[in-house]
């Protein structure tokens, strides 16, 4: 996969959370996110930080993560920021 | 009894100071969601200029009621010097914030690039309080002019390679070439008087075609 900019990776890994209910395991998240196990965890951390994603146990004790609201807010608002960037070249 | 000119300076004040300030939270949103360094950048550039005119009206008005000629001869003399430095310091880092926001991702994001930003802003702030001589107050602007002009250039030959639209680097230009007026009419009380109308109805013009641009592409 080529290069992308960092907003666009946040967007897609939250888009596949998003479209697998709101919740995945981490192995196919990394899988379908197509980056290098090092880019993603770069970026899973950044995601975590940002508090756009959070981390759950299910009974069977597996890790799920979840996009949060502010992560919702930030794909709905994705297109705006971006076209914000371009216009004042930021 | 206060000159009428007073009314008339708050009112320039207060529109730049509202549409600074408009912008900085028109944009905390997008900025909160994607913790975007060119969005961090520009926000700190509008808080800057908000704070900054703030002060330019401080002085200005001690100007006018009192009929000084320059705010270091107010008394008690430390008010004088320390509004002019915080005036001179923040509106230094308000044009290397948002020069920076073009530019932060050529020269990078680290600790010592802002302290730097900070420390060039003091020097300059020093400078102007050290030398109290028209010709070094120009000699001081036509520097930091020159240094916007040739930041500004790179920008925008980046700009045209991506085949961008080229009307916010004039926006920019104008901006920066007012602002120094901005500075130079508080500095020199009487250099620039007769056209005195005409830079600020320009630079109010700026900030409005400004915060117009950031409420329709913020979705505000």
């Amino acid at each position: 996969m080529a290069k992308r900019a960092k907003l666009e990776i946040m967007r897609d890994i939250l888009k596949i959370i998003r479209e697998n209910k709101g919740m995945i395991k981490p192995t196919p998240l990394l899988r379908k996110a197509g980056l290098s196990s090092g880019r993603f965890k770069e970026y899973y951390k950044d995601l975590l930080e940002k508090k756009l994603v959070s981390e759950s146990v299910n009974d069977t004790s597996d890790k799920q993560i979840l996009i949060t609201e502010k992560g919702s807010k930030f794909l709905e608002r994705y297109r705006t920021i971006i076209e914000f960037i371009d216009e004042f070249d930021l | 009894m206060l000159p009428p000119q007073i009314g008339f300076e708050l009112i320039y004040s207060f529109v730049i100071i509202a549409c600074s300030l408009l912008v900085y939270h028109a944009t905390r949103e997008m900025y909160d969601l994607s913790k975007y360094n060119g969005i961090k950048f520009f926000r700190y550039s509008f808080l800057f200029f908000a704070v900054a005119y703030f002060f330019r009206y401080f002085i200005q008005f001690v100007l006018l009621s009192l009929g000084l000629n320059s705010i270091l001869d107010f008394s008690p003399n430390f008010i004088g010097w320390v509004s002019l430095f915080v005036f001179l310091y923040l509106s230094s880092m308000a044009v290397f914030y948002l020069l920076y926001s073009l530019m932060w991702k050529k020269w990078g994001d680290s600790k010592l690039k802002n302290l730097l930003f900070h420390f060039l802003a003091v020097v300059i702030a020093l400078i102007g309080l050290s030398f109290r001589g028209a010709e070094m107050y120009l000699l001081l602007n036509m520097i930091i002019l020159g240094f916007v002009l040739f930041v500004l250039f790179i920008a925008y030959k980046d700009s045209k390679k991506k085949k961008k639209d080229s009307g916010l680097f004039i926006i920019y230009l104008l901006l920066f070439i007012f602002w120094i007026l901005n500075v130079i009419d508080i500095l020199l009380p009487s250099f620039l008087q007769l056209f005195q109308l005409i830079i600020y109805l320009i630079s109010i013009s700026l900030f409005i075609v400004i915060l117009y641009k950031v409420l329709r592409k913020s979705g505000n």
